[in-house]
């Protein structure tokens, strides 16, 4: 089965090598064919996919691979050998490791490009379709496509979540809301075992990016400004809590994220060792990852900044607006001397002129924000404000929030997401005070951050993750609901009526894609 | 809340000030013009129901929410320019009336340039910037906190600068004990034609939210006292800005060195 799976992952990277090449007319987006052919492979090279207990050597430089061009990641103080490695070990009873959700080839996150080819090299029987999370539903037929469609077409994993809410440490959450399934179109709310009948709410994520970890633990300020009250501190450690690891804030630390994701996603009975626990994060905290090769070739060439390794050697949790502004490492692209525009392409030049003006458009293009719980509420801000990009993708070189980032942009919550038949929809009602811009009802996809804290101010509150290797880890959002890049431009543009150009929009496309 | 002392008592008059009122109280209906001069640019307007006269209340550090009232509380700045369409307030104070609801109303530049966000200056560094501490000698000190109308949020910008000086002197000056007292304006006044008094409750929420906040900075449970009080006198505190009316929406930590 092994030979296999590499040999559909030769033939998936293959495929994805020619059917990529140009990614937009309108900023001279080019990918040379070039660029693929001198990707430099080290480990096992063409295997994109890594499966639990193969006991390969996870290199110091990896890289692989992508339609946008190459993302690196770099393992500080590697290699290492991942035989016995618990990050890399079928530690649970259904087969899965921790790698099986986070693989290098895709940021250390899960593409459903990775996940198709999966399915096909497998027939659906890789432990990452486990019924449990990796099928829409337990009690649907398992083996069959249309189980697991959310994770093939999305990207999703079902999470469950107690309802009532309950903190991390077990303790309950009296909430301000009543919850109600509108909808279920995969059966696990409405039915016994999975939904609130059973005393969970069954939600559907994507998996968030194991990577350049130090910046998702980097506090910014001894205030959390969205909750008005000083940060949390970890009650083992005294340090600061960023808030910042998990979509709805359930856990804080690593330690309490592994317990869960151990005795979820692994099926583990038993908590995780310490050992098991202390090598897992060892690793967690060595791995940085960046897109390192892009339509404009090297991303720390030309005086640019990108790439992982600028990520490895830099401190964390630096605000933007008083330091190394937001995606400054690409200004040095805005005036190409000649030298360089002798060496390079005109598509290379083209694509990297387009990269420095999407840094600024990110960081000066100003567009009404309006009715964004997290942002527009009590931050003092007032609603509607006038902002950028970087007024929430703040912290530099990473893109993610030095705050708390537990913001609801509308990406689950109607009116403002869009429109799925395949998700369970949910009716919120509040109890008490409404939502300040909702009302007293909500419909939801995922009340996200509200299953956590119990409160209906916080339906549709997501935390913003980390912008680095998006190039490899389609689709986007906590929920998959941008296929592409394009599509999360166009989301924000429709959702705050920006009216960005189609080259400023080609611009910010071209800026993700060599994160 | 395990370890803590829960006192109701009433704080000395001492902390009473006879200033005057705030040039202008009243409440409306925001409006949101929409300039742009950069990031947070846009102005916001009140109209005073009972004069017509329309004030640009933009420099409040807490800003208006357009579908719901706003309680105004400002002075007459002497900054004649204008640059949004209205009397410039400042200082000003601006606090969401959730139970009023409003029409949304956004209008347009029409060529006033908004006044660009200056870098706030009662500003919290970021935990990677070293922070000096307060030298001594340190004796018995108070710090205040003040609050928009029926709000308990430390923020942004704002309070937490003020909470931030707390929590720095208490952690160079240890003191013996931290006492901290809530406040909630709850004597019922008519402003603008509306009957309004502070919920009593919210006094015990600000003096919990800052009790919380203070055991994440590190002081131990066991030296701070909490209170909460009703009928709330005007106080000389920084953090008021001069805004007498508003400044008995306030939580005092008082540091007591014994």
């Amino acid at each position: 089965m092994q030979a296999q799976n590499r040999t559909k992952a030769r033939t998936m990277r293959e495929r994805t090598l020619g059917g990529n090449l140009a990614l937009g007319a309108a900023a001279g987006a080019v990918l040379l064919a070039s660029a693929y052919a001198s990707a430099s492979e080290e480990g096992d090279g063409l295997d994109r996919w890594w499966a639990p207990g193969e006991g390969r050597t996870f290199p110091e430089l990896l890289d692989y691979d992508n339609e946008h061009g190459t993302l690196r990641t770099l393992l500080v103080g590697g290699p290492l050998e991942t035989d016995g490695h618990p990050f890399f070990e079928p530690i649970g009873p259904n087969g899965r490791a921790c790698v099986t959700c986070h693989q290098p080839a895709d940021g250390m996150s899960l593409s459903t490009a990775s996940v198709r080819a999966q399915w096909d090299a497998t027939g659906g029987a890789d432990p990452l379709f486990a019924a449990y999370d990796g099928s829409n539903c337990p009690t649907l037929p398992q083996g069959e496509r249309a189980s697991h469609s959310l994770l093939l077409d999305r990207g999703l994993i079902r999470i469950e979540r107690p309802w009532p809410p309950a903190q991390w440490n077990g303790a309950g959450v009296e909430p301000d809301f009543a919850i109600e399934v509108v909808r279920d179109p995969n059966g696990c709310n409405s039915g016994a075992e999975y939904g609130p009948e059973a005393g969970v709410i069954s939600v559907y994520r994507r998996p968030r990016p194991i990577g350049n970890m130090k910046y998702l633990l980097a506090v910014g300020f001894d205030l959390d400004p969205k909750q008005g009250v000083a940060l949390p501190r970890d009650p083992e450690t005294g340090v600061y809590l960023s808030g910042n690891l998990m979509a709805d804030n359930r856990v804080s630390t690593l330690r309490d994220q592994m317990f869960d994701a151990g005795s979820t996603h692994l099926g583990m009975l038993d908590r995780m060792s310490d050992e098991d626990r202390h090598r897992i994060e060892a690793f967690e905290l060595s791995i940085f990852v960046a897109q390192q090769r892009g339509g404009g070739g090297e991303v720390d060439d030309g005086g640019a900044t990108g790439g992982p390794a600028t990520l490895r050697d830099s401190e964390p949790g630096e605000l933007g607006a008083l330091g190394f502004p937001v995606w400054g490492e690409f200004a040095a692209w805005e005036e190409i001397d000649e030298e360089d525009r002798a060496r390079l392409t005109p598509e290379e030049v083209a694509f990297r002129e387009s990269v420095a003006r999407g840094a600024r458009i990110f960081r000066e293009r100003t567009f009404l924000v309006s009715d964004a719980a997290g942002l527009t509420t009590q931050m003092g801000f007032g609603n509607p404000f006038r902002v950028a990009c970087k007024m929430c993708h703040n912290m530099t070189r990473m893109g993610n929030d030095v705050a708390p980032g537990q913001v609801d942009l509308g990406t689950t919550t109607l009116p403002f997401a869009d429109h799925f038949d395949d998700l369970p929809l949910f009716r919120i009602t509040c109890l008490n005070d409404p939502h300040p811009y909702y009302g007293r009802q909500i419909l939801t996809y995922d009340p996200g951050f509200a299953l956590t804290t119990g409160r209906c101010a916080d339906v549709g509150k997501i935390t913003l993750q980390s912008m680095r290797g998006l190039a490899a880890r389609a689709p986007y959002f906590s929920n998959g609901s941008a296929q592409d890049l394009h599509a999360v431009v166009d989301y924000y543009d429709r959702r705050y009526n920006i009216g960005y150009s189609e080259q400023e929009k080609q611009d910010l496309v071209n800026l993700m894609s060599v994160l | 809340m395990r370890g803590l002392r829960f006192t109701a008592f009433a704080l000395s008059a001492s902390l009473a000030t006879q200033a005057a009122a705030e040039d202008v109280r009243f409440v409306t209906c925001p409006i949101y013009r929409d300039t742009d001069s950069g990031r947070k640019s846009g102005c916001w307007l009140a109209d005073d129901p009972e004069t017509g006269v329309r004030y640009d209340v933009s420099q409040s550090m807490a800003r208006p929410h357009w579908a719901y009232g706003v309680l105004v509380e400002g002075n007459v700045s002497d900054d004649t320019e204008d640059t949004c369409g209205g009397i410039r307030l400042l200082p000003v104070r601006t606090s969401v009336l959730y139970d009023m609801e409003c029409p949304r109303h956004m209008i347009a530049a029409e060529g006033y340039p908004g006044r660009p966000l200056p870098f706030a200056e009662r500003y919290v560094m970021p935990v990677f910037v070293e922070r000096d501490l307060p030298e001594p000698p340190y004796e018995d000190t108070s710090f205040s906190l003040v609050y928009d109308w029926n709000d308990d949020f430390i923020t942004y910008n704002h309070s937490d600068y003020f909470f931030d000086i707390a929590a720095l002197w208490i952690e160079a000056a240890q003191p013996a004990r931290v006492i901290v007292t809530g406040w909630a304006d709850t004597k019922p006044v008519e402003i603008s034609g509306r009957m309004m008094a502070e919920d009593p409750d919210v006094a015990r929420r600000r003096a919990e939210v800052v009790y919380e906040s203070l055991l994440r900075r590190g002081v131990p449970a066991d030296k701070i006292e909490v209170r909460w009080e009703t009928h709330a006198q005007p106080a000389d505190v920084e953090a008021a800005d001069g805004l007498t009316e508003s400044s008995r929406r306030r939580v005092d930590i008082q540091g007591i060195m014994e």
